[in-house]
């Protein structure tokens, strides 16, 4: 779970350009939008495509990713739950 | 004041005002499965796409080894349409101008050799017509005006944009008469950039439904000829309608998504009523942005709420039969506004069936036929905020 | 009606952002491509929208908050902007992306942000502009275009502050199509004095100038725009010399009055031809300067001739790099800026001092 939570925010930081924020500044319990960092819905349309291309895994209604992206930790969790 | 003497459209349902006119009457959506655009995507989705390939436009515009793409070609025609209806032989006579609009220019060709560009294939030269107003240039030449040409980009609300110009170029004495609307050919740029914001519905679009899913992607082109009171009285013009007010706005919310209240289109919708001198119980029918997508149709709601209070007149999409045409939609939506007054008629919104529950309005889903329609609001909204609003008047 | 220039802002090939510097060291560049220098965009760009922008909004957004801090004014009437390419980065970006990945698993973030009007959006968004915000795109006449809706919006709305800006950019992936089409000089064949070309092709630049306008005179006022005329089918030099006299009449101006000439020769020997010509037959006692060796051919070039124009009016000087006779002591009270791309589009603009 850590390995996946870290890979993640790798994953986000270069995905959503967020240049000026190091891996170890996202807290993974923090919510990833409105308030934390801030992203908007754009970027949980740019999410959507991050796990569909580095985890196979499609979401198919924007609606249904409100809950899987409220932090990185419940995007892992959804992430190992899918894969069992 | 402005006058509307000319008016031309091609679109997914007619290739003229008569056949536009006809798909109206008879509720007959353009919708339907794609064609003439080349993508992966072609099996999975429906489009309002113009039923003619590029060579048939061309055999249409009367033209052999023009070298005009689509975009071009969708615009000369229904410019060609307008300036006829318009009963303009000598464009010289007047001070005359084209305003087009459009949101890819040239896509629709620059995409079929972009991946030859990128691997070194030097394919013939496509840049010159890939700017965004080079149609323009072409159209306006081709028809020979020549004292104001110029394009307007503003996503979605594009050919609003370029009516509102050229009405304002009347009023400010720069010209006399001025060809307005805009065109747009689908791409698949375009068609991907949508999908990508997962706004595209498979189905029909439902806008204004409770259950709607997104929007359908349709193309064409459409243009009004517009004429200074001199012009119309020295030559005795018939008027189709008047152009009485116009309003633009931003909504400063957000790059692509409209403000939950509506605040940019509340402040068009307003400026439009302010310049035509009308109070909100003298429109009729609004000709809605109404693309079917969650986020517009319920800000648009909201917008419309705000400003017509508890009398909310008349309204409907016709996107449900064009599909949204992008930087055409405006044109394309003034044209079908000034038949519905010459018509007496308020056109449907097609596949609504659902009201929706964060919204007290509802659309006119069935043809209304003999309403007296004095005042027609029209709205168009866009990408980075831009909001625009047009009045037709009965004449 | 009196239309005055109260702040500036441009980012170019040279140092605009300092204008001493630029006076005092601004230099003829002899490369095909001539990229914008460009600040700390930190100091004008919050990091949260910084992230999204490419090239070109950088840009734009930078000069427009330049000319807005010039003309110490926080919000503005109206934004209109002209760009002839639009958001070529983003539409590149998207472009690649559909071809490599076969119309699959993109992305929208550069999809959103390749339409014309992305700056003047981003810009409303930055300042929470909710007034009147169009974009013009037309080849060689887009920032004039959005110039004449600027002079019948503040006709129409006394008392108002417009931003009016052009911008164009120069990426790698734009000169290569140009290159492609022939339309860029060779480099053995450039040479200094642009005028002098005799060969074809032109040096690509880019950049965004943006000029925040009133009727009401500021005390930070730098100049006047006296008129702005655009014309696209010329028959040869004759007629744009008729059209120049016509042009100088309606504003009440002799040949004599013009203190500068600035000549947009984009350095083609066939394109500088009806420019070169008027030069000469109008033109004979009256200093001409050329612009585009300095910022490079691009569609909204114009717009840094019009920076250019309102900062020598401003400083009453000619940076060095653009006479090579001495000026001092001449009083610069008119100047004319005389445009065209790829001869087929003209403009004239007339900057006077107030």
């Amino acid at each position: 779970m850590e390995n996946l939570i870290q890979n993640l925010k790798v994953q986000i930081i270069e995905q959503l350009n967020l240049a000026e924020t190091k891996p170890e500044d996202i807290d993974a319990s923090a919510p990833l939008f409105g308030e934390g960092l801030g992203l908007d819905s754009i970027d949980a349309l740019e999410l959507i495509v991050l796990l569909e291309k580095n985890y196979g895994l499609k979401i198919a209604d924007p609606k249904d990713a409100k809950n899987i992206f409220q932090s990185v930790k419940t995007l892992a969790e959804y992430i190992s739950s899918q894969k069992k | 004041m402005v006058f509307v003497t000319g008016i031309g459209i091609i679109s997914a349902i007619g290739k003229n005002v008569s056949e536009t006119l006809s798909s109206l009457l008879e509720s007959r959506t353009g919708i339907g499965k794609i064609h003439h655009l080349q993508t992966i995507h072609a099996n999975n989705f429906v489009a309002g796409e113009v039923k003619y390939s590029l060579q048939e436009l061309e055999n249409l515009a009367g033209l052999k080894n023009s070298n005009y793409n689509r975009t071009t070609l969708l615009s000369l025609l229904a410019t060609q349409e307008a300036l006829l209806s318009a009963g303009i032989e000598d464009i010289t006579t007047h001070r005359t101008g084209f305003i087009s609009a459009s949101s890819v220019g040239g896509m629709c060709h620059t995409e079929l050799l972009y991946e030859d560009f990128l691997e070194d294939k030097s394919p013939e030269n496509f840049i010159d017509s890939h700017y965004t107003g080079a149609h323009a240039t072409d159209v306006a030449k081709h028809f020979g005006i020549s004292d104001y040409v110029t394009t307007i980009s503003t996503a979605c609300s594009s050919a609003a944009n370029a009516i509102m110009l050229g009405a304002r170029l009347i009023n400010n004495n720069i010209l006399d008469r001025v060809v307005v609307g805009g065109t747009d050919a689908l791409c698949k740029f375009t068609f991907n950039g949508f999908n990508t914001l997962m706004i595209l519905d498979k189905e029909w679009c439902k806008p204004f439904d409770n259950n709607r899913k997104g929007l359908n992607l349709g193309e064409g082109a459409a243009y009004l000829v517009l004429e200074s009171e001199r012009v119309v009285k020295a030559e005795n013009k018939k008027v189709l309608a008047t152009l009485s007010g116009y309003g633009n706005a931003n909504d400063a919310y957000h790059q692509t998504a409209s403000s939950p209240d509506g605040q940019g289109a509340y402040a068009a919708i307003q400026k439009a009523l302010q310049v035509a001198n009308l109070s909100t119980d003298k429109i009729n029918y609004v000709n809605a942005h109404g693309t079917g997508t969650a986020n517009n149709d319920l800000s648009e709601a909201t917008a419309m709420q705000n400003i017509f209070k508890q009398n909310i007149p008349p309204f409907s999409s016709t996107k449900s039969f064009t599909g949204h045409t992008l930087a055409a939609a405006a044109g394309i939506e003034a044209v079908i506004s000034i038949l519905s007054i010459q018509n007496k008629t308020i056109f449907p919104n097609l596949n609504c069936k659902t009201q929706m529950e964060d919204a007290v309005l509802f659309p006119v889903t069935n043809l209304q036929k003999n309403v007296e329609i004095n005042h027609v609001l029209s709205n168009s909204f866009g990408f980075g905020g831009n909001c625009s609003s047009l009045i037709f008047s009965k004449n | 009606m009196a239309i005055y220039i109260n702040g500036t802002g441009c980012i170019s090939h040279q140092n605009t952002i300092d204008v001493a510097d630029f006076f005092e060291n601004a230099q003829v560049a002899c490369q095909q491509r001539l990229v914008a220098q460009e600040p700390d965009y930190k100091n004008y760009v919050p990091a949260n929208m910084f992230r999204r922008m490419s090239h070109v909004i950088k840009m734009g957004v930078a000069a427009a908050k330049i000319s807005l801090q010039q003309a110490e004014i926080e919000n503005v009437d109206a934004i209109i902007t002209g760009t002839g390419l639009g958001c070529f980065e983003d539409t590149d970006k998207f472009l690649r992306a559909i071809i490599e990945n076969d119309e699959q698993l993109l992305t929208p973030t550069s999809f959103i942000q390749s339409t014309h009007n992305t700056v003047a959006g981003q810009i409303a968004l930055l300042i929470k502009c909710h007034n009147y915000n169009f974009t013009y795109t037309q080849q060689g006449l887009s920032f004039e275009s959005a110039l004449i809706d600027a002079k019948m919006f503040l006709n129409e709305n006394k008392n108002s502050n417009i931003l009016v800006g052009g911008l164009d950019e120069a990426i790698q992936p734009y000169f290569d199509l140009l290159l492609q089409a022939g339309e860029i000089k060779k480099q053995e064949d450039i040479i200094v004095e642009i005028e002098n070309n005799k060969t074809k092709g032109f040096c690509l630049g880019e950049g965004a100038s943006f000029f925040v306008l009133s009727n009401e005179k500021h005390k930070n006022t730098k100049a006047e725009i006296k008129g702005i005329k655009t014309f696209t089918s010329l028959k040869d030099g004759g007629d744009l010399q008729n059209k120049l006299s016509l042009f100088l009449q309606e504003l009440n101006l002799s040949v004599n009055d013009i203190s500068l000439v600035l000549s947009g020769n984009s350095g083609d020997v066939e394109d500088d031809k009806i420019l070169n010509e008027t030069n000469r037959n109008i033109f004979s006692q009256t200093n001409i300067a050329y612009f585009k060796n300095l910022c490079g051919e691009y569609f909204t070039a114009s717009a840094f001739a019009l920076w250019l124009a309102s900062a020598i009016i401003e400083k009453q000087e000619i940076p060095t790099a653009l006479v090579n006779k001495p000026t001092q002591g001449l009083l610069i009270k008119n100047i004319l800026i005389l445009n065209q791309y790829r001869n087929s589009e003209y403009s004239f603009m007339c900057i006077s001092s107030c």
